[in-house]
Parts: C-alpha cells; structure tokens; sequence
C-alpha cells in the first residue's frame, strides 16, 4: 500500500508526507531493500509451496482411491 | 458446518488441473505480478519464491473450492431427481 503511494506521489496527485515528527506511520521508518535476497523469506516461501503441493496430490490420490472404493462398494442399480 | 461432508466423498473428484485450480492459481500468480509492481520491481523476473507461493496457494484453494462447488451442485441434482422420482404424476409426458 506505501508503494502504491509513492507511485501516485510521483505522479504528482499527492503531496508527500510530512516529516517523522508528525506520522506514525511504519512504513516510513523501514526501507525494503530488494537488492539482497531474504534467503530466509525465499526459503520459506518454496518450502510452504512444496508443502501446499504434496498435500494437494496427496488429497488427490486419497479422493480418488476413496471414490474407487466407494464406486467398487455401492455398484450402483439405480441412479437418475 | 463442514467444509465438506463426507457423502462429497462419492462423488468423481475433479482432476488437479481444473477451472478452480487453474483460476485461482494464475489469479494468485498475478497478485504476486502486482505486488511486484506496486514495489517498483520488474514484474515478471522479480520475486519468483513469491509467485510460485501465491500462484500454488491459489491452486490449493481453487482445488478443495471447486470439490465443494460440485458437491452443492450434485446435492441440488439428487434432490431434484429424488423429487422426480417422487411425484412421477407431475412429469408425465403430455398425451394430449
């Protein structure tokens, strides 16, 4: 959202805002420095996507074997 | 109440690649298109960890939405069939 502003600050359309004294504001007083890699961050964040996909195969496969059983199971006679 | 029931269990599950997979994901991957942009870093080259983690998270969410999704369609379809089945006087064919 502070990106954001800054890029309509830049565009003229907002003034920007005063000095420290009178914000309270966080994302004045830290500055994202994108030049170095958060190992940490980037880390983490593949390692919660190789989570997210195992257990999404894995409650694939577990719908799909428990279908089958049921399916094996029922044998249907009458469906509409 | 239950994200869902266990009777969502008999119905086909959807294969992973799937309007709610696909949708979702590509909507999580461009969120993370446009947090790049916002940051004023390149769109597409930047942040990759981020966009892989939206777009899976997107993935994830579209797969187990769309199993619900089907399992309220398939509730409507038997209780309309059940019906039918029920009052078969109001679904004769017309003869006249």
């Amino acid at each position: 959202m502070a990106a954001g502003l800054r890029a309509v600050r830049r565009w003229g359309l907002v003034v920007a805002p005063p000095s420290l004294a009178f914000t309270r504001s966080a994302f004045v007083v830290k500055k994202a420095n994108n030049a170095q890699p958060n190992w940490l961050g980037v880390g983490l964040a593949f390692g919660t996507s190789a989570a997210l996909w195992a257990l999404l195969i894995k409650q694939h496969n577990e719908d799909v074997t428990e279908y089958e059983r049921r399916a094996r199971a029922h044998k249907c006679r009458q469906c509409s | 109440m239950v994200f869902l029931p266990d009777e969502s269990r008999s119905l086909p599950p959807p294969p992973l690649l799937n309007k709610g997979t696909v949708w979702l994901g590509f909507a999580g991957w461009m969120s993370a298109l446009l947090d790049n942009a916002f940051n004023q870093r390149p769109v597409l080259g930047a942040g990759i960890h981020r966009q892989v983690l939206f777009a899976s998270l997107g993935c994830f969410v579209g797969y187990h939405l769309l199993k619900r999704a089907e399992y309220k369609y398939a509730k409507v379809d038997r209780e309309l069939c059940d019906y039918i089945r029920h009052h078969p006087e109001d679904f004769r064919p017309s003869t006249g």
